[in-house]
Formats: structure tokens, sequence, C-alpha cells
């Protein structure tokens, strides 16, 4: 199964969930369990705009292939710190990214880490098993 | 996505008109959130009054902090603070508002060995050289650290509740470089902890909480122990400013209405429903008044979450 039909199948799932709770919602007269189902209904949301994300990036980058191709050297890559016109790149097991509109990478940043770096390992020990990667913009390659 | 120079005054969405109509939002995630607390809290006090359940013991200790939270939580409005001391509770001990002092102080601490209670801790645990740097009072004549103190009734409460974001994760008093080796009260505890962090708890969280508690037992909570009721979804996606960072319209400085994206808000990884609640009685909250949030609600916080402004931002 490739990455597109992934995606697919996790909205279509998002869907059916989001079908249900509805249901529920019209049934519901608690406000406590109202108040969960409307959550729940808010993180599919979430979810499946990230999986529209995901499938918008996966279109864009098979149509440029020469910008998947492109090469960084750590000093490269520094120079993409989201600063002053520069975009924000960042680097995750020798693939550079683009996170410069990337919501959770406000003001350049994330969780103490700052855009122009390898983040490899961070990355692992924070995400490792999600859905991530698969949503950025693929904008090279990470050289020696 | 593109800066845009459309002229914000023109972008109309539902979130605004919600906004505009504070009385009457017609958004049910707006309404029905808004009185979860509410709610919970007057069920409790209902079910209290008709001897459904019991009023429990509340102990409230302030261990390394700034005592923000038992602030915050007096400035609570429908719930109230009255409404929880004199109708839900036993409120036995907080040191900021009890009348009692020194050791008659402990005493009433001391008295809740072996009964039940619920604690509420507000502030991290110094441990540093045992703890020494956190002295809560003196009891028998022997000072009583924070240290001993979260041991001997964190362990022996029905429930452990953690509020503010230094009892959850250490916060601002873990803050590099952390000179009296500062931590949440979860790592000093071998049971589960409620967490509420928030830089202070908004009342709501805590009255809210403590209700559910008393009602039915602990809430269904999130990999990082906090109540989904209150800390289910992410501030970006509902932020009255969201439609600003759809279309690309960033604010460049301090004061411009857009979206503060650009600026480093951490809205965008910060889950909990500040937009919806508000502070100050619902009258305003970080981003209404034009600075960016800060992430006070998530780990990590302070320090993983600076800068806490940025300019010059692409």
């Amino acid at each position: 199964m490739n990455d597109r039909e992934i995606f697919i199948n996790m909205i279509n799932d998002n869907l059916n969930e989001m079908n249900g709770t509805i249901d529920c919602l019209y049934i519901t007269t608690s406000i406590c369990a109202k108040n969960k189902l409307l959550n729940r209904l808010r993180r599919n949301m979430s979810n499946i705009n990230l999986m529209l994300q995901g499938l918008r990036n996966g279109e864009s980058m098979s149509s440029p292939p020469s910008i998947a191709e492109r090469l960084f050297t750590m000093q490269d890559l520094s120079r993409y710190n989201g600063r002053d016109g520069n975009p924000a790149y960042i680097a995750v097991n020798g693939v550079v990214y683009d996170v410069t509109s990337n919501a959770a990478w406000g003001g350049a940043t994330h969780f103490g880490l700052s855009a122009g770096t390898d983040v490899t390992s961070q990355f692992a020990s924070c995400h490792a098993g999600q859905p991530i990667l698969s949503k950025l913009k693929v904008v090279g390659k990470l050289v020696e | 996505m593109p800066r845009r120079s459309a002229n914000p005054q023109q972008i109309k969405s539902g979130w605004e008109v919600g906004r505009m109509n504070k009385v009457n939002n017609p958004c049910l995630n707006y309404s029905t959130r808004l009185k979860t607390a509410s709610v919970l809290v007057h069920k409790a006090i209902e079910a209290i009054k008709h001897k459904d359940i019991q009023k429990r013991n509340l102990i409230w200790l302030e261990l390394t902090g700034c005592s923000g939270n038992i602030i915050s939580l007096l400035n609570g409005a429908n719930p109230d603070f009255k409404s929880l001391a004199s109708q839900m509770v036993n409120f036995i001990y907080d040191n900021s508002l009890m009348a009692a002092e020194g050791e008659a102080a402990m005493e009433k601490l001391y008295s809740m060995t072996g009964r039940d209670y619920i604690l509420a801790v507000e502030g991290a645990v110094s441990t540093k050289d045992n703890g020494l740097y956190n002295i809560i009072g003196r009891w028998k004549g022997h000072p009583v650290t924070a240290y001993e103190v979260i041991k001997e009734f964190g362990e022996q409460a029905a429930y452990v509740i953690a509020v503010g974001t230094c009892a959850s994760d250490g916060g601002i008093s873990a803050a590099r470089p952390n000179p009296a080796g500062c931590i949440g009260i979860q790592d000093m505890l071998d049971r589960k902890v409620i967490k509420l962090p928030g830089c202070p708890c908004h009342p709501d969280w805590f009255m809210g909480t403590l209700a559910y508690v008393m009602l039915f037992g602990e809430p269904e909570t999130d990999n990082r122990q906090r109540p989904l009721m209150f800390y289910s979804t992410l501030i970006h996606d509902i932020c009255p400013r969201r439609p600003y960072f759809d279309q690309g319209i960033f604010a460049s400085k301090l004061g411009e209405k857009t979206c503060m994206f650009k600026l480093g808000c951490r809205g965008p990884v910060t889950r909990v429903d500040c937009p919806i609640r508000k502070w100050n009685d619902r009258v305003n909250w970080p981003i209404g008044d034009n600075t960016p949030c800060i992430g006070c609600a998530m780990f990590g916080f302070p320090d993983l979450m600076e800068p806490f402004i940025s300019y010059d931002t692409t």
C-alpha cells in the first residue's frame, strides 16, 4: 500500500468515526458526554487536516523531482534557519524538510530546537512511529 | 504558505462572528465546554446535599512555586471558590488561606494521617540536599521539607492532583539551571498523579476535575495524565485567529490582530482550552490580548518553549 492509499484509508477511518460520534451526539443528554464527543470530533478534524496536508505534499513532491535531489552540507543547512528571509529547514535521517509554514514550528523553533539543524535524535526520541515526516515537504538530502 | 497583504478587517469567519457574539455563541464546541466545570461542581454539590456522596477532605500543599495557583483558584467564577470551600469539600489545610498558623496549622495537616483525603499540590519538589531548600513548616520542633511532606501525604491520598505547571512537570521552578533540583511530583510518587498544568492552573480545570473525581472517580486522561475534558484540543485548532493562519496572514510585531505564528506562538503545540474558557472572569486571554501563547500548559515550559517572542522570522 502506498502513502496515498494509507492517507485515504486514514481519512475514511476518521470520517466513519465522526459519523458514529455525530449519531451519539444526537442521543446523549449528559453535558460531560457531549463534551467528550465534541473533543473527539475536533480530534478527527485535526487528523483529517493533517492527512490532507500529507496528500498535498505527496502530490507536490512527485511533480518537481529535481528539488528533492538537492544536496545540503551541515553548513548549507545552518543558513536555512527561518530568519531574515531564509526558509526554515530541518534534517531528519539524512532528509531535509521544509518547516517554514509548519504550525508546530512557530518562530522557526520547536520545543527548544531551532531550524537549520539536524534533529534526527530528538525526532526519534519524541515522534518515533508517528506519521509526521510524510506530511512535510522534502527539499533535499543531507551530505557529510 | 505565502504572506498576504489583505486587509485583516475584511476577513469574517465563523470564529470571529462567534467571538463577537459572546453571550449567545451558537457553537456547541464553545457553549458546551464553557459549562463543563460549573455543571460538574453543581452536580457534586447537589449529590452532597442529597447524601449520594460525602464531602471529601481536601489538603492543598504549596511547595516550590509562587503560590499563583491558589490565587488563581480564588479568582474562580461560576464555579467560585466559595462554593468549593463551603459546599463541596472540607478544606483542611492550605498555608495561604487557613486561619491557624505555625504548629497549630501543621497539627491540622498531620491530623489527616491515616484518614481519607484528596491531595492538591502546587509547586515543584526541591530535591537537592534532601529537600533542604523548601521547608513548609515545623512539626514538633523539626523542620518539614516539601520533599518529605509529598512523600508522606502523596502516597496515602485517595487522589493526587498536581495543580499548575511546576507541580505537573517541574515548570519554572525546574527551569535551567534548576539550582534547587526541582522536579514534578509524579517523579516523587509511585502512583498516578492527575496533572493540571498551566501557569497558573485555571480555576475551572481544578474545580471541574475535583468535582469529577468526587462524582465518578478518576477522569479520562491523555498520555501525559491530563484530563481530556480540558486538555484534549490544541489552542491552534480553536484559536479565533486561525483563519489568518490558514490564509497566511501573519503579525510581524506585537499588537497586530492577525496570527502570531511568525512571532513564535506556541498555540500549535499547546493542548488546553484557554480560547474558550478565558481568564479573569472569562474576560481575556493571552492571544486575545495580542501576546503569543507561550505554552505554559505544556511539559518543558519554560525552557522548551523559549524564545517567547521571535522577530524577523521568514
